[in-house]
């Protein structure tokens, strides 16, 4: 393996681009992107291999949400297997991963809702007004968009006859 | 022209947010649940909590239909805060 490969200078800048790629969905972070601007003086058949065995890493960490027990006892593992990693790449995952287990976390959650998540939330009153035709038109009325999943949006028209707020604040005293 | 012009402007084809328009639905029913995601193919240890919401809505033809989604507990918590703002807004219009 490349001197350079085993070195865990640029170890916590693969790991970013990785999160970023496999868990947050930003595009265009290609394992040529990635070995150009950390690892630039290995070739890409030897950066590829590595780069699977970070990302498998990566993900059976987070797949798994280990605690700090569980990480140590991984990595340990990895450090003593064939073709596994050095100690201190273990203490470079170990610290990107208790510095962006929240965020990633998260972002699996995002991503487990589908096309079902609540993506946008956005709402107008209008006010009384009148036309030509009728001395009123409507009395105070909320519009509310609601963007759901990637493509999906609905308009609600919402009167407050239907006590919807009613409906909200017992959902929200049995939850919190 | 003034009147014209007005004539136009209601008979315009644009989408009118408003309460009889042809592009908000009526809200008629609100139903709610909260779950527990355990685990997916992506992810084996997820526990992952969620409001999941079924809102029965009437569009402008008087056509019922389901609209479902899902929340985690901060953004239920913020879809909250913001109908409170919306029921003291309404308030004082």
């Amino acid at each position: 393996m490349a001197a350079e490969l085993e070195s865990s200078k640029c170890l916590s800048g693969l790991l970013s681009g990785l999160a970023q790629d496999t868990f947050y969905g930003h595009p265009g972070i290609t394992e040529e992107l990635l070995r150009s601007q950390l690892y630039p003086e290995v070739s890409l058949e030897e950066f590829r291999p590595f780069l699977a065995k970070m990302k498998g890493i990566l993900k059976s960490i987070a797949s798994a949400d280990m605690d700090f027990n569980q990480l140590e006892a991984f990595l340990t593992a990895q450090t003593k297997k064939q073709g596994g990693i050095t100690s201190e790449q273990a203490a470079v995952i170990s610290k990107f991963w208790k510095s962006h287990k929240t965020k990633i976390r998260e972002s699996l959650m995002n991503q487990s809702c589908w096309d079902r998540g609540l993506r946008g939330l956005s709402w107008r009153v209008d006010g009384k007004s009148q036309s030509r035709h009728s001395a009123q038109i409507h009395t105070p009325v909320a519009i509310m968009e609601l963007e759901i999943g990637r493509s999906g949006q609905i308009f609600l028209d919402l009167r407050w006859d239907c006590d919807l707020i009613t409906f909200i604040a017992h959902c929200k005293l049995k939850i919190s | 022209m003034v009147g014209t012009l007005n004539r136009a402007m209601e008979e315009s084809s644009e989408p009118q947010l408003d309460a009889k328009s042809k592009v908000t639905n009526q809200l008629i029913d609100f139903q709610w649940k909260l779950g527990m995601a355990v685990s997916s193919d992506s992810c084996r240890s997820l526990k992952y909590p969620y409001v999941a919401v079924m809102l029965k809505v009437a569009d402008h033809s008087g056509q019922v239909k389901n609209k479902s989604f899902e929340m985690t507990i901060p953004q239920f918590q913020n879809f909250y805060r913001q109908f409170k703002e919306i029921a003291a807004i309404i308030e004082t219009v």
